[in-house]
């Protein structure tokens, strides 16, 4: 395992291709992030076109590197002006917007961008731990239990993302999974819901429906809306190099914060559906717990903004670790980024445990190296970055809409993928407006398959009696209390109810 | 509660519907995900239904509160619902006359002509602008995928059937 570990940093570092690729998609991660109305799971779709034709290793070394680095530049506009870029970013608001009205904006640049470096690394390393602890656990894991983790995997991210209601978020989860079923069915060979269209026996193209769902509601949104995305003049944004320099101390400073943060932010990462918004909230609420000095929050507290960016870095690694092992995405950007494993050839399961490890560690490495490379250029550029949020959305839109047309029909080739963008990019915008949630669907489209694969499987393999395996029944458990709960919270009197965050 | 909500709860019943009586026609082991799947999500859509039924008659008895916000709402300055929709209807036109024009005309005759037009009308820049960014775009995208890829993009129907009849008549 040894030799794996640094063989596969060796080998990255040693490849000026796939360092290449690196440094690129660190500068597109940075540029993506930065400017609010892209998020991270866009940006993955977006770009998947480019790594057709890549090997695996260069392929999700690329994405997952971009992918990484996004929420590092994300808090830029959060900082200087209060816009976050990505639900992510929202809690350093509290606190970096009032450093940088005071004008301390470089420092709390400093700290956030060295925070949210040492959270992706600590993210990774976590991840990298757990790799002998879970090996077994992984391995034990059935078809059953493959079936039943998709189901509650899908339960718990509509929970979170539902908002005021899970149920929407759920019957959106469902439609994912729907339409998973559409195409040749692997158990009768029976041409579902395709008719007489070839193109459909193939099912739905996942980047088509991320694009649909997600690239085309919010550019019309932002088309609709018009203007920059800041809406706060640049002369109100003072930055100094010197500040932001002692900003970067303070993150050795409150050296044992960042590190709580980190692995806090990792282990909720690993739970799929909690996600980066999650880990920032309630590392921030950790933050401010265990202050001598509680008021200074909301103020301009440097521990605000070090808290919740070493957690929402720190996630990624951990929500790699379902993504990988168990083919469950720990949010729903990895997701896509499941999506696009997938496409690279990159089978997600146990199986990347007993045959795919170099792969596995690669892309701990990937989150280091990427992380490092972000942190150093970032520091550098932060001021020019920061100029990105003053772009005129109408001037973005057009751009995003070739992007979205041409990563539809790259993606396999079909021109009748078009058709289908049109169709669900409707579903999508319709979704957006009504103010249902988004993100489980992808999920549901990306578990549909593997929990319609493991049903079989698990059928032919023990009957309806799968459903009384111990470890069933535990997963079972959970799917029931997690819906019981929802129930409870709809019909519970409506004001009582808080919403739990903005539907992504 | 918005009826913007309700109208997509009835839009994914209709799906959820529509998709299981189909199912309905398949052989059991190829209908049994759809059944699995569809049944208990049309159960959700009815629920989600009532409840905003009931919701809806909450808020009518309670006292006026504020909107919620919407996906589409200005942080600058809120735009009636009108200026929402005629909005919206133009950027659907654009998008969906980039798909057209793609199938139709393929991706290097429509993408500089709809960058153009779009920069142009939709964003404010001017001519020099929109022409200068639509030239440096399309350049770019043809080194990416026609030189480094080596990608054949779709090349349009019509274009494709001009080219045959050129091709014959020469």
């Amino acid at each position: 395992m040894i030799e794996t570990m640094f063989g596969s940093l060796f080998v990255m570092l040693t490849t000026p291709k796939i360092m290449g690729l690196m440094l690129v998609a660190v500068v597109i991660g940075i540029i993506v992030g930065a400017t609010p109305g892209i998020g991270g799971r866009l940006s993955i779709a977006l770009a998947i076109p480019f790594v057709f034709g890549m090997d695996m290793i260069a392929g999700s070394v690329f994405l997952l590197t971009m992918h990484a680095v996004n929420g590092t530049s994300g808090q830029i506009s959060s900082i200087m002006f209060g816009v976050p870029g990505d639900g992510d970013d929202a809690a350093t608001t509290l606190d970096g917007y009032p450093m940088a009205q005071k004008g301390e904006a470089g420092r709390a640049l400093g700290a956030s961008v060295t925070a949210s470096g040492f959270g992706g690394i600590v993210g990774a390393v976590v991840f990298a731990l757990m790799i002998p602890v879970l090996e077994p656990v992984v391995l034990a894991f059935s078809p059953a239990e493959f079936f039943l983790l998709a189901v509650f995997g899908i339960t718990l991210i509509a929970f979170l993302a539902g908002s005021a209601s899970i149920f929407k978020g759920i019957i959106v989860g469902l439609y994912g999974m729907m339409l998973a079923t559409v195409g040749m069915d692997p158990q009768t060979g029976t041409a579902r819901f395709a008719g007489d269209y070839l193109f459909l026996w193939d099912g739905i193209s996942l980047v088509t429906a991320v694009l649909a769902l997600f690239a085309v509601p919010e550019m019309i949104a932002l088309g609709v809306r018009g203007g920059s995305i800041s809406s706060v003049s640049r002369e109100a944004a003072r930055f100094s190099y010197r500040q932001q320099f002692h900003g970067v101390l303070e993150v050795p400073r409150h050296w044992w914060l960042a590190l709580r943060t980190s692995v806090i932010g990792a282990v909720i990462g690993m739970i799929p559906g909690l996600g980066g918004s999650a880990a920032a909230w309630m590392c921030y609420g950790h933050a401010v717990q265990t202050s001598k000095h509680p008021e200074r929050f909301g103020h301009g507290a440097v521990e605000g903004v070090i808290a919740p960016e070493t957690a929402s870095n720190a996630k990624e690694g951990g929500s790699l670790l379902p993504t990988l092992f168990f083919g469950i995405p720990g949010s729903s950007g990895m997701a896509v980024m499941m999506g696009a494993f997938l496409i690279l050839g990159i089978q997600p399961g146990p199986a990347m445990l007993t045959q795919h490890l170099d792969v596995v560690w690669t892309l701990i490495w990937a989150l280091v190296v990427g992380n490092v490379m972000a942190v150093i250029i970032l520091l550098v550029l932060t001021r020019w970055v920061a100029l990105l949020t003053f772009v005129n959305g109408a001037m973005l839109v057009p751009f995003i809409f070739v992007l979205v047309a041409l990563g539809t029909y790259v993606s396999e080739g079909r021109w009748e993928n078009m058709l289908v963008l049109v169709a669900l990019s409707a579903i999508g915008y319709g979704l957006l407006r009504a103010n249902w949630p988004r993100a489980p669907f992808v999920i549901g489209l990306v578990l549909g398959k593997i929990a319609e694969e493991s049903l079989h499987k698990a059928l032919q393999l023990w009957g309806m009696e799968f459903f009384l395996r111990p470890l069933s029944l535990v997963l079972i458990a959970l799917i029931t209390v997690t819906v019981a709960y929802a129930v409870y919270q709809n019909i519970r009197p409506s004001k009582v109810r808080q919403p739990m965050g903005a539907s992504p | 509660m918005k009826a913007g909500g309700s109208a997509m709860t009835v839009v994914m019943l209709a799906i959820f519907v529509a998709m299981v009586i189909v199912a309905n026609g398949y052989p059991a082991g190829a209908r049994f995900m759809p059944f699995v799947v569809g049944i208990p999500a049309i159960g959700l859509c009815v629920l989600e239904l009532v409840l905003d039924v009931r919701r809806r008659r909450e808020s009518a008895t309670a006292l006026p509160a504020a909107a919620p916000p919407t996906a589409v709402e200005d942080h600058e300055a809120p735009l009636s619902p009108q200026q929402t929709l005629r909005r919206e209807l133009v950027l659907w036109a654009y998008f969906l006359s980039l798909i057209g024009g793609i199938l139709l005309f393929g991706f290097w005759l429509t993408i500089p002509v709809f960058l153009a037009a779009f920069l142009r009308f939709q964003a404010g820049a001017s001519w020099t602008r929109a022409l200068l960014m639509s030239a440096v775009t399309l350049a770019l995208l043809f080194a990416v995928f026609e030189q480094a890829f080596r990608i054949e993009l779709h090349p349009g129907f019509v274009t494709e059937y001009l080219q045959d009849r050129l091709g014959d008549g020469s």
